[in-house]
């Protein structure tokens, strides 16, 4: 069994998607994440032990280069595919109730704000740390926020903004959040945003890249 | 008042593979196999996209507060602070622009992520980035152009939220132009809707000089502007 978990998480590690893609170069031809992962699957391993013992560790690995800064974004989203190509297989399970994520997240960009790369990408991330994730995407008001709230009220929450005069909207948005569900944990980011910001304005956590924000999330849950 | 609106087809703009390599943060002849492949049909598409858009006017009445580190034009005062009112001082004129790549090569990348390919979507975002970044050069080539024929210099580009002037004094910058200026409009939180556009000013003069060291004065210093100034 380890041996094919390692092997799947290797494939998520080094972006090998499945067997006809010719990424990376030197795994040319060899079965992908997509194929391994159904395999396990159709040979009694199981889905939990599929996204806790390979999935996961497997995309802390990548996070963890990627703030070191020894990958770049391109390669990063290489492995998200890869990622998403094992996870494919286990989205039966997910909604079966059999296989149990750890939480949900809901993300947005907030209002007055487009950008969504970012946002993105710490999106990409955290469901690769095993969350399931609402994201209701760019410009979205306080009142869209509290009403996924609503709809979740366990879930975590983070914000992202591209410049200073957005950021200050996220201020009223935890604001907001904070005085109806003061257990939400709420979570920020974007170029602008600093830690010194977070606390001023009364958010949980700060992370200037994406794989903070899953390490937040794992311990809360621990 | 002088200005001139310029529009420019994406094949015009000399959008390379290995520059869109290079601001995905690939070193040199690193960008290879699908990663270049998935840049050259980036780029493929993008070439059929409406052209992109530069607007620059000119304005001659410039008051300059040294001791307030202001900037008036046409009555409105831009707080420009100390870096950026040092660099555009002694300019006779200013010209304000506005550049935007447009609204289409952003739409292309949400769908390509919506669809679940990231990876496409942040090609596209860069090669919006990148769009923006050569059709302001091609604009301030021509600006050029002009200006040297009277004997004056340029200095570089300076844009609200970078060197410490602060991003909500675009709102002033939108007051001194035409409504729907470029096609670009600004919106409450002094965002530009294309979101792939830049705005700010160029000092035009004989006094002023081109800075190819304005990084230094910045602090920030993850911006990959830099780091790729660093490395070449
Ligand atoms: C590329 C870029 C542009 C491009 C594209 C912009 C776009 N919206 O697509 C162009 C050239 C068009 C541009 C224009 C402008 N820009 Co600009 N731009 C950048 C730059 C260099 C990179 C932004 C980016 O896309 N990064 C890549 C993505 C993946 O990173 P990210 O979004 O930051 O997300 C990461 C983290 O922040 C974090 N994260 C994000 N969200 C969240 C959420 C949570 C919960 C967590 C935990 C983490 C997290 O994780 C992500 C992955 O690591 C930054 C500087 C920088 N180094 O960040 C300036 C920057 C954002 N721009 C800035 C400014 C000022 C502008 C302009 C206003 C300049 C002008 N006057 O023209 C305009 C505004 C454009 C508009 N539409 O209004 C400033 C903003 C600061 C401020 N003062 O507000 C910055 C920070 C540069 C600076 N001066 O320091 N820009």
């Amino acid at each position: 069994m380890d041996e094919i978990l390692n092997k799947i998480a290797r494939c998520i590690q080094s972006g090998k998607i499945d067997k006809v893609s010719p990424y990376p170069p030197d795994m040319k031809g060899e079965d992908g994440a997509d194929e391994l992962t159904k395999f396990a699957l159709e040979n009694g391993i199981k889905p939990d032990q599929v996204l806790d013992l390979a999935l996961i560790p497997a995309m802390e690995t990548v996070g963890d280069r990627f703030s070191r800064k020894e990958i770049y974004v391109p390669q990063m989203l290489m492995s998200a595919k890869a990622m998403n190509s094992a996870m494919k297989h286990l989205k039966p399970f997910f909604q079966s109730g059999e296989t149990k994520r750890k939480g949900k997240f809901i993300i947005g960009t907030v209002a007055g704000d487009l950008h969504d790369i970012g946002k993105n990408l710490v999106s990409m991330m955290i469901e690769g740390g095993g969350w399931e994730v609402i994201d209701l995407g760019v410009d979205v008001s306080t009142e869209k926020f509290m009403k996924a709230i609503g709809e979740n009220p366990q879930a975590a929450v983070g914000l992202s903004a591209l410049l200073t005069t957005t950021m200050e909207n996220m201020k009223k948005t935890v604001a907001v959040i904070k005085d109806s569900y003061a257990d939400t944990r709420i979570l920020i980011g974007g170029a602008p945003v600093t830690w010194e910001y977070c606390e001023k304005i009364g958010a949980d956590f700060y992370s200037p890249d994406p794989q903070g924000a899953v390490n937040y999330l794992k311990q809360l849950v621990a | 008042m002088k200005g001139k609106n310029f529009s420019f087809n994406i094949s015009e703009l000399d959008l390379s593979v290995p520059r869109i390599g290079q601001m995905l943060n690939f070193g040199e002849g690193e960008c290879e196999g699908v990663f270049s492949e998935m840049i050259f049909s980036a780029l493929e598409e993008a070439e059929k996209l409406p052209p992109a858009r530069a607007e620059y006017t000119i304005f001659e009445a410039v008051k300059f507060s040294d001791a307030e580190k202001t900037i008036e034009i046409n009555d409105i005062i831009f707080e420009v602070n100390r870096i950026v009112s040092s660099q555009l001082r002694g300019s006779d004129s200013i010209a304000v622009f506005l550049c935007t790549a447009g609204p289409g090569i952003s739409e292309k990348s949400r769908q390509a992520m919506e669809a679940g390919d990231l990876l496409t979507g942040y090609i596209y975002d860069a090669v919006g980035n990148e769009i923006v970044d050569a059709a302001f050069n091609l604009l301030y080539k021509d600006l050029q152009k002009h200006t040297e024929v009277s004997g004056k210099k340029l200095t570089n580009r300076y844009n609200p939220g970078y060197c410490d002037w602060k991003v909500d004094e675009q709102e002033k910058l939108f007051r001194l132009m035409p409504d729907n200026y470029c096609g670009i409009r600004l919106n409450s939180s002094a965002l530009m809707d294309p979101e792939k556009s830049v705005s700010g000013f160029i000092g035009i003069g004989r006094n002023v000089r081109f800075n190819s060291f304005t990084c230094g004065l910045c602090d920030r210093t993850d911006c990959i502007y830099r780091n790729i100034k660093d490395k070449e």
